[in-house]
C-alpha cells in the first residue's frame, strides 16, 4: 500500500512537471498580448511597454517560468491580471461552485443510471430494456447546453421555480446556493447517466452470467440479494472507473453549462481567462485540473480494492 | 371641445393621484443590471476597456466634465469652465465640499495630481496623449484649476469627459482596480469574481437629490439566450446591452418588459487593409462600397435595429456630416468599377472575423454573400480575440475584417498611417490638424465635416452601421438612458416606479 502511494505521488509530480512545461510553452507562443487586451486597441506603444514591464511580460521564457514555478513551490500565489487578486483564492472560490455541482451531477447520474441499468439488464431485449436503451441513445445525442437552456425555459421562465442562473454564495444563502446548482447539475447528470446506464446494463449482463451468480441462485438466495448484493458489487468496478473519469471531466469541463447558468465556476473562470490572456490563472488552473484527475483516479483505485478483495494495490 | 374638457375632468377625478405624479422620481429600491463582459479590473485610468467604463464611469467615479444622456458636455466635478480667447487656457471652477468615498476631500491639488499622473513617464493610462497637451497646471486656490495647453485642442473637453480622466483620491489609489474609490453617486461594495459587482448609494453625494436607487448590481452574463432567460425569470431587472437583437421583439411584446432602442457611438465597419492588394486600389474599395446593401445588413444582422453610416462618425455626436448617400447600393456600378480597376472577373480575398462579437460574424457572412454577387469571393475565417489583436490589429496581417469602433471622437485614427487600416493620406492629416486647432464652432463643423468626407470618398473602410444601444428592462424601471452617447451605463437618475 505504501509503495503504491509513493509510486502514485512520484507519477503525480512528474506529470505536473510535464504539464507545467507544456502549458507554459503553449501560452508563451500563443498570439495575443495580455497588456494589449487590457489597454485596448488605441493604446500607445509606450504605455503598452510600461504595462508589460509591470506584469513581468518583458522577461525571458526561462525567467518567467522559474518565477512561476518558484512561487508555486513556495506556496505563493501569483496575481490574476484580470481580477487583481491571488489566483489561489480565485480557484478556491470557483471550486466552491464547481465541486459541489460536479458531485451533485454525479449523484443524479448514479441515482438515474443504476436502477435503470439493472432493470434493463434483468429485462434484456424486452420492451422495458428497449425503452431504456432508446432513452440513453437520446441522452447521448442531446447537447448539454441545449438541454440546459430547455430546463431553464421550463423551470425558470415558465414555472418560475428556479432562478435562471447565478450563484448567491454559500455564506449568503446556503439553500439558495444549493438550489442554484440543482438545474445545472441535473443537466450535466442526465447526459452522464446515459453513458452509465448503458455501462451498468452491459456490466450486469456479464456478471449475471457468471458461475458464482448461478451458485448463489442455486443455494436458494432471494433474487433481490443475488442481484443487488452479489452481482452489483462486482459489476461496479468498471462503472466506478468511468465515474472517476467523468468526475475529473466535470471539474474541468462544465464550461458550457457554467456559461448557460452564468455560474462563477472553474470552467467559466478558465474559459474567460484564456480569452483575456490572464496567463497566471490559466496556468494554475490547468495544473490544478491535471492534479485533480490524477487524485480522483487514485481514489477510484482505492475503492477497487475495497469492492473486490482480489484486487491488490501494488 | 366641451365634451373633451368634460372627459378630461372626469378622468382627473377617477385617475389615482400617483398616476398623475408618476413622473416624479421616487427613491429607493435596488437594480440588477445584466452586461456581457466582466471588466478587467475596475480602474478606468488603467485600461481602455469599455467593460470597465460601463460599470464604473459616472456611477463610482467621475471626472471634471460629464456627458449627459443627450451627448452634451455638462458639469461634473467642475461646475463650469472658462476658455481663454486664444483657446489655450482652461480655467475649471471646481465643485466645493466634494469628498471621495474614503472621506478624502476633492480639491484643485487632487485634480492637478490626477492629470499629472496620467501624463507621467511611467503612466499606465491608455491615453496619456489626452493629458500631455497640458503644459502647465496651476491651482490659484482650492477650487480653481488653471490649465495652460501647449496648443489649441478642440477635443480637450471631450477627453476630460472620458473614463481615462476620472478623478482618483491621492491616498489609497493603488488598489483602484480591485476596490475603486471615487466621488460618484454609488460606493463600491463588492466584486464577486466571475459573477457580479455591487455598489451602494453614496449618502454624501454632492448632489443631495441623487441617486434614487439604494443599490446597483452588475451581473456578467455572456450568453445571449441566458441573458434573456435571466430577465424573464426575474434574476436581473435590465439587460443593458442586448446581445441578441433578434430577441428584442419578443421581449417588447411581453407586457412586463420594455425595450429601448437608441443610438450608441460604436461604428461597425468592415475594416480594410489599405496596403494589402487589391484593397490598396481606391476603385476596388469604392466598388465594395457600392456592392453593400447597408439596410439589408442592418435587417439581417441586427433585426433592423441600428443606423446606416457613410463615414466614421456617430450621428449622435456633434459635427456629424451625413455621407450615407455617397455610395448607394448599386451592384452594376460595383462591377463596372471592378472592371475599371482591372478585375473584370472579380477576385478572391479573406475576411477575418473576431469570434467574441456575434454581430461581426453575422455581418461578415452577409457581406460575403453580397460581395459574391459582384464577383468578389470572400473566404470567411473566424478568429479568437487574442489572435485578432495580435495578427490583425498589431501585425496587420489581414485583408478585410469586421469590428465595432466603440469610442466616439476617434476619427483621428485615420491620421495614423500605422493604424491597422494602414490608410495614408496627407489630405486627411491636414484636415484633421485644422479641425483640432479650430478656434470656433463654425470651423470645427467645417473641418470635422471635411474629415468625414475624405474617409468616405476614399472608402477607407466599409462603413456599415451604428450599433444600436439596445436595452431591455422591466416596465417599471424609469429614466434609463435610451441612447449611449458615451461608453457608460449611468444609473444616477434611474428610479423605480412603485
Amino acid at each position: 500500500m505504501l509503495r503504491y502511494l509513493i509510486k502514485k505521488t512520484v507519477t503525480l509530480v512528474l506529470l505536473l512537471f510535464l504539464v507545467s512545461i507544456t502549458v507554459f510553452s503553449v501560452l508563451f507562443v500563443l498570439p495575443g498580448d495580455p497588456a494589449q487586451i487590457i489597454l485596448g486597441i488605441n493604446a500607445t506603444p509606450e504605455v503598452l511597454a510600461n504595462l508589460r514591464a509591470e506584469l513581468g511580460l518583458d522577461r525571458s521564457f526561462l525567467g518567467q517560468y522559474t518565477d512561476w514555478i518558484g512561487n508555486l513551490l513556495l506556496g505563493r500565489s501569483q496575481q490574476s491580471i484580470h481580477y487583481k487578486m491571488p489566483v489561489f483564492e480565485l480557484i478556491l472560490g470557483s471550486l466552491a461552485v464547481t465541486g459541489p455541482m460536479a458531485l451533485i451531477a454525479m449523484l443524479f447520474a448514479l441515482v438515474i443510471s443504476l436502477p435503470l441499468g439493472i432493470y434493463a439488464a434483468r429485462h434484456q431485449n424486452r420492451p422495458g430494456d428497449v425503452t431504456v436503451m432508446f432513452g440513453t441513445q437520446l441522452g447521448l445525442a442531446t447537447p448539454e447546453f441545449w438541454f440546459g437552456i430547455l430546463l431553464t425555459l421550463l423551470f425558470s421562465v415558465q414555472l418560475g421555480w428556479f432562478s435562471a442562473g447565478g450563484f448567491p454564495g454559500w455564506n449568503n444563502d446556503f439553500w439558495g446556493s444549493l438550489k442554484a446548482l440543482l438545474l445545472p447539475a441535473f443537466a450535466l447528470g442526465v447526459i452522464r447517466a446515459s453513458i452509465l446506464t448503458r455501462l451498468t446494463r452491459s456490466s450486469m449482463l456479464e456478471v449475471l452470467r457468471e458461475d458464482y451468480v448461478r451458485t448463489a441462485r442455486a443455494k436458494g438466495l432471494k433474487e433481490r440479494t443475488v442481484v443487488y448484493v452479489h452481482a452489483l458489487r462486482n459489476a461496479l468496478v468498471p462503472i466506478l472507473t468511468i465515474m472517476g473519469l467523468q468526475l475529473g471531466q466535470l471539474l474541468a469541463g462544465a464550461i458550457i453549462i457554467e456559461n448557460v447558468y452564468f455560474l462563477p465556476g472553474l470552467g467559466r473562470l478558465v474559459f474567460n481567462a484564456i480569452g483575456q490572456r490572464d496567463l497566471p490563472v490559466v496556468r494554475d488552473i490547468v495544473l490544478f485540473m491535471a492534479a485533480a484527475v490524477v487524485v480522483v483516479n487514485f481514489i477510484v483505485d482505492l475503492t477497487y480494492a475495497a469492492l473486490d478483495p482480489r484486487i491488490r494495490l501494488q | 371641445m366641451k365634451k373633451f374638457v368634460f372627459l378630461l375632468c372626469v378622468l382627473a377625478l377617477i385617475v389615482p393621484a400617483h398616476w398623475v405624479f408618476a413622473a416624479t422620481p421616487q427613491k429607493g429600491g435596488s437594480l440588477t443590471i445584466c452586461v456581457g463582459d466582466e471588466p478587467p479590473g475596475l480602474d478606468p485610468t488603467a485600461s481602455a476597456s469599455a467593460a470597465i467604463d460601463r460599470v464604473v464611469y459616472a456611477n463610482i467615479m467621475e471626472g471634471l466634465v460629464k456627458v449627459d444622456r443627450n451627448g452634451q458636455f455638462v458639469p461634473g466635478l467642475a461646475t463650469k469652465w472658462d476658455v481663454s480667447p486664444d483657446g489655450k487656457v482652461y480655467t475649471f471652477h471646481l465643485r466645493k465640499g466634494v469628498t471621495f468615498h474614503n472621506a478624502e476631500p476633492f480639491n484643485a491639488q487632487v485634480a492637478k495630481w490626477n492629470l499629472e499622473r496620467a501624463a507621467a513617464e511611467d503612466t499606465k493610462n491608455a491615453h496619456p496623449e489626452f493629458f500631455r497637451v497640458i503644459e502647465k497646471a496651476e491651482t490659484p486656490d482650492d477650487n480653481t484649476l488653471k490649465l495652460t495647453l501647449k496648443d489649441v485642442d478642440a477635443l480637450f473637453i471631450v477627453h476630460m469627459a472620458e473614463g481615462d480622466a476620472v478623478m482618483l483620491p491621492m491616498k489609497g489609489f493603488e488598489n483602484m482596480a480591485a476596490e475603486p474609490i471615487g466621488t460618484g453617486p454609488f460606493k463600491f461594495a463588492k466584486w464577486t469574481r466571475g459573477d457580479s459587482v455591487e455598489m451602494v448609494r453614496n449618502e454624501k453625494y454632492w448632489n443631495p437629490r441623487l441617486p434614487y436607487l439604494d443599490k446597483v448590481t452588475y451581473r456578467f452574463i455572456k450568453d445571449a439566450s441566458a441573458q434573456v432567460a435571466a430577465l424573464k425569470a426575474g434574476d436581473v431587472d435590465i439587460i443593458g446591452w442586448l446581445l441578441a437583437p433578434e430577441l428584442a421583439a419578443s421581449i417588447a411584446k411581453d407586457k412586463r418588459f420594455k425595450v429601448l432602442a437608441g443610438a450608441s457611438t460604436s461604428e461597425v465597419i468592415m475594416s480594410t487593409n489599405n496596403k494589402a492588394k487589391p484593397f490598396d486600389n481606391k476603385l476596388v474599395r469604392q466598388a465594395i462600397a457600392y456592392a453593400i446593401d447597408r439596410q439589408a445588413v442592418i435587417d439581417l444582422v441586427m433585426s433592423g435595429y441600428g443606423t446606416i453610416i457613410g463615414s466614421h462618425w456617430p450621428p449622435v455626436t456633434p459635427y456629424y456630416k451625413d455621407m450615407t448617400g455617397l455610395f448607394p447600393y448599386d451592384p452594376e456600378k460595383a462591377k463596372k468599377l471592378l472592371a475599371q480597376a482591372g478585375y473584370p472577373n472579380g477576385f478572391e480575398a479573406t475576411i477575418k472575423l473576431p469570434a467574441i462579437y456575434p454581430y461581426a460574424q453575422r455581418a461578415g457572412e452577409v457581406i460575403a454573400d453580397m460581395l459574391g454577387q459582384v464577383g468578389i469571393k470572400l473566404k470567411v475565417e473566424v478568429v479568437e480575440w487574442g489572435y485578432w489583436l495580435d495578427r490583425v490589429f498589431k501585425q496587420k496581417d489581414f485583408q478585410l475584417s469586421m469590428i465595432g469602433h466603440a469610442e466616439a471622437w476617434d476619427i483621428g485614427i485615420y491620421a495614423n498611417p500605422n493604424y491597422y487600416f494602414q490608410y495614408d493620406s496627407q489630405e486627411f492629416r491636414d484636415a484633421y490638424a485644422k479641425a483640432l486647432k479650430a478656434p470656433n464652432e463654425a470651423e470645427k463643423t467645417k473641418w470635422f465635416g471635411r474629415c468625414q468626407e475624405i474617409v468616405a470618398e476614399d472608402a477607407v473602410n466599409g462603413f456599415l452601421f451604428l450599433a444600436p444601444a439596445l436595452s431591455a428592462m422591466k416596465a417599471d424601471l424609469m429614466d434609463w438612458w435610451k441612447d449611449y452617447p458615451t461608453i457608460a451605463m449611468d444609473c444616477t437618475e434611474v428610479w423605480w416606479k412603485k
